[in-house]
């Protein structure tokens, strides 16, 4: 047995509600569990139980007990935990807490006084284990949001760890490093009990997983195999995304019951789908678009750091409604290109035109009235005690009437859903909300073309859908055209019509969405991988680009 | 990344190559020397040894020569003031000799006050000499085992290298504020606008920066625990190597400069000030 909840509660001090309900229950050694649930369900808390984190340093209230590896958690100090279970945070790179690889590794050693000589082999053993001995003497800067996950891991994989914990391993990285995150876990199965909390279930299934916790409301509501919970409605009515070949396989009639091991894409049985395909892909044409006037042209452009070029020869068009997506590796351009287009950097050379204006000829400020920016992280835009002065202070600070500013402030709080909060402060909102008051920020100067950047980082499928939704419906309602920035296969998909990919300064390719989601070689250039409608499609010998599009249009349709 | 001048990874030259605790001991007896000093005798052979090890060390040429200049434009500067305030400062320390070596009009330059500010400038330069070498000879991780292992607390030591740790991050946190108030309308040119204006509207940077480094402290925080940060009242450093025979012989040194240095502090306290610069002529 390694870890046991016996009729555990817990409600964290500042909370009136317990975030854990009466939960009951026993991991086996060497099992490998995956903890569903949404935001708030409770998932990360449980975590938090594991490690010690709770009681020992987020307070609460506790009822029953818990048991890890026989110790009961209430009364073992998080250093005697921490020596069999081992943590990695969401965040990696928060979780980086020295200046190079090596140091950081050794950091629990060092916290330990173990000598020196007796930290060498350890580090040097568990930086292999995580294929990262190569990079010892690197600093976090120089690392890919994998790399550092991969050290964080390598930081707590001590000899005596038995345990490994998870956090949302998947939710900074981008699809082709959370991939390896997957096999590396899977790999360390073997001799350690893995728990991983995550919502992105497809992606996980990469590699098998022996059992399921789905938690909702701060109790376990479903704690079995993969198989029957992904043919019974829990994960839809819980608000989680089922692996997208089987909501395209139901959608196309097939009854997913009788399927066996529906959680392998296994050639062999699921050829015999072909034909239901055909007459979905028959029943969904793809919707065409009317081509509108170009809005923004982007002709020959360079730019350099100091010596070092970042983009190079950059030459595309976009249309007033189209719905774009940047993609590419970490490194690639694509922030680069967004502050270019919003004035913050000029081009070396080339030329950027705005309704055949050149932006050149445009302070920051004007262009910010054309072109608007939204940050990934929210906290980066929010100065302001109060939404409604949030969203004021870009108009307040270009002169505006009082007149004007509460007319166009009102409007763009309308538009955003949140006229009804508009005096309430910014730090009593979610994370969706405040990342939709970020919007309005933009909205309030009424611009034609809107940048998100990685607009649905860290969401679960739930608000996910909300922020989406919420920036389909303006590019339907007010004719906005969008630029997203993602890593996020999901988003790509099924929100972009178009996508740019970039691979180390150059623009590798211009392409309907679905031609670039179809393209292996191209993806694993933009550090992407195929969804599994691709390998559905291969498996039943239809056009993924086919697939792809109906399932767009039943969407769009529903 | 902006260009630090900290190295985090350890270099490969003699220098770099020797123990934390003893870089951060000869440091502190260096400084004390320079400081407490005014005889040419200990400057001058310091001054050529911190030349030596700084070209050993073979740093970034174009970051030492423009750090160099700029301190000796400031003491040069510094020592026209000392000059102007007293043209016969050196007569205090040389009993009352007064070498005219010529005049300007009313003013005038002695030979007692040129030596004195000859050695005040040499000083200096070796002081920023020494402190260039430690800085380029240690990495942070170094220093905060140096620092332990003269007795400082290591949760002090932590915070230190910490800081050093999360310097690019909050940097790059500027940056993305930065360009999300310019897109508001806010002007950051300096230029334009006047020095009130300026202060008033960094509260707009600041206070993201602030929360979003909030964010980040929680995090640390909770990483650190899960790792026993602070569970023993001791520990030890990854990057901190076992002291050598020329570590043992070099801590020997600077254990007997800082003496010496602090019988000296406590001398000039008895001695006329005639003494404390050594004049030749």
């Amino acid at each position: 047995m390694s870890i046991t909840f016996d009729h555990f509660t817990f409600r964290y001090g500042s909370q009136n509600e317990p975030t854990l309900k009466d939960i009951h229950l026993t991991l086996e050694k060497g099992q490998k569990v995956l903890i569903l649930g949404q935001s708030g369900s409770g998932k990360s808390t449980l975590v938090h139980c594991i490690n010690g984190l709770i009681p020992h340093s987020i307070k609460g209230d506790i009822q029953g007990k818990c048991w890890v590896n026989e110790q009961d958690t209430a009364h073992t100090s998080i250093f005697h935990l921490s020596l069999t279970v081992g943590t990695v945070l969401q965040d990696s790179d928060a979780q980086f807490v020295a200046l190079t690889v090596e140091d950081d590794v050794a950091f629990a050693l060092e916290n330990q006084a173990q000598p020196r000589l007796e930290m060498i082999p350890k580090v040097l053993a568990a930086t292999q284990k995580v294929g990262m001995q190569d990079f010892l003497t690197q600093v976090p800067y120089q690392l890919s949001g994998g790399q550092k996950q991969k050290v964080a891991l390598a930081g707590v994989l001590n000899e005596d760890a038995s345990i490994l914990l998870f956090d949302e391993p998947l939710a900074s990285l981008d699809p082709k490093s959370g991939e390896h995150t997957i096999e590396l876990m899977d790999s360390l199965a073997h001799d350690h009990t893995i728990l991983i909390v995550e919502h992105r279930l497809e992606e996980v299934l990469h590699r098998p997983i022996d059992r399921v916790l789905v938690m909702a409301e701060g109790s376990v509501i479903y704690d079995g195999a993969v198989e029957p919970l992904l043919k019974s409605d829990l994960l839809f009515s819980h608000g989680l995304r089922e692996p997208l070949y089987i909501t395209a396989l139901k959608q196309a009639g097939v009854d997913i019951q009788s399927i066996p091991h529906i959680e392998v894409l296994n050639p062999a049985v699921f050829k015999a789908f072909a034909p239901k395909l055909k007459q979905y892909i028959l029943k969904n044409p793809q919707e065409k678009l009317i081509p509108q006037e170009v809005i923004l042209k982007v002709e020959h452009v360079n730019f350099s750091y100091e010596v070092k070029p970042v983009l190079k020869d950059i030459s595309f068009e976009i249309r007033s409604g189209e719905r774009i997506a940047f993609v590419g590796q970490n490194g690639a351009g694509k922030s680069t290109l967004a502050k270019l287009l919003c004035g913050v950097i000029r081009p070396d050379s080339g030329k950027i035109t705005l309704n055949d204006l050149n932006i050149q000829t445009l302070s920051i400020s004007e262009i910010a009235q054309k072109i608007g920016y939204v940050m990934q992280n929210p906290n980066h835009m929010l100065v302001k005690h109060m939404i409604r002065d949030e969203v004021a202070l870009a108009l307040q600070l270009r002169g505006f009437s009082e007149d004007r500013i509460d007319q166009e402030v009102n409007d763009a709080l309308k538009i955003c859903g949140l006229y009804t909060m508009r005096n309430w402060p910014t730090s009593a909102l979610s994370y969706g909300q405040r990342k939709r008051v970020t919007v309005a920020i933009v909205l309030a100067l009424k611009p034609e073309i809107l940048i998100l950047d990685e607009p649905t980082a860290g969401q679960d499928f739930a608000h996910y859908s909300e922020i989406m939704d919420f920036l389909d419906e303006l590019n339907l309602k007010q004719r906005i055209t969008f630029i997203f920035i993602t890593h996020d296969l999901h988003l790509a998909l099924e929100y972009t019509d178009r996508a740019l990919v970039f691979s180390e300064g150059l623009l590798l390719a211009d392409q309907d969405t679905a031609q670039v989601l179809s393209n292996p070689s191209l993806l694993e250039q933009a550090s992407l991988k195929q969804t599994s409608l691709y390998t559905l499609a291969q498996v039943c010998e239809v056009s993924s680009e086919d697939l792809i599009h109906a399932f767009i249009a039943h969407r769009r349709s529903a | 990344m902006k260009q630090l001048i900290i190295n985090v990874t350890k270099g490969s030259t003699f220098l770099h190559q020797l123990n934390g605790k003893t870089k951060v001991m000869l440091f502190i007896t260096s400084i004390l020397a320079i400081i407490m000093s005014f005889d040419l005798r200990i400057i001058a052979p310091l001054f050529i040894v911190y030349i030596l090890s700084l070209i050993s060390l073979k740093p970034n040429w174009k970051v030492v020569l423009g750090l160099l200049g700029f301190i000796l434009i400031m003491q040069i500067f510094n020592l026209v003031l000392y000059w102007l305030v007293n043209p016969n400062i050196g007569a205090f320390y040389t009993d009352g000799k007064t070498t005219i070596l010529f005049h300007w009009g009313s003013s005038y330059l002695s030979l007692q006050t040129a030596f004195y500010l000859a050695v005040r400038l040499l000083k200096m330069i070796t002081s920023f000499l020494a402190s260039l070498t430690f800085v380029f000879s240690i990495t942070p991780g170094e220093l905060a085992a140096g620092l332990y292992g003269l007795g400082m607390p290591y949760k002090f030591s932590t915070i230190i290298s910490l800081a050093l740790r999360y310097i690019p991050d909050i940097s790059r946190d500027y940056e993305a504020i930065q360009v999300a108030m310019q897109t508001r309308g806010l002007e950051l040119d300096k230029r334009r606008l006047n020095p009130f204006k300026r202060l008033k509207e960094s509260i707009y940077i600041l206070v993201p920066l602030v929360i979003t480094s909030f964010d980040r402290i929680g995090n640390i925080a909770n990483a650190m625990d899960l790792r026993a940060f602070g569970v023993q009242k001791n520990r030890t450093y990854y990057c901190e190597l076992e002291p050598t025979r020329y570590d043992h012989l070099f801590r020997t040194l600077a254990i007997l400069g800082f003496v010496l240095s602090i019988a000296w502090i406590v001398a000039r306290m008895i001695v006329p000030p005639t003494t404390w610069m050594w004049y030749p002529y």
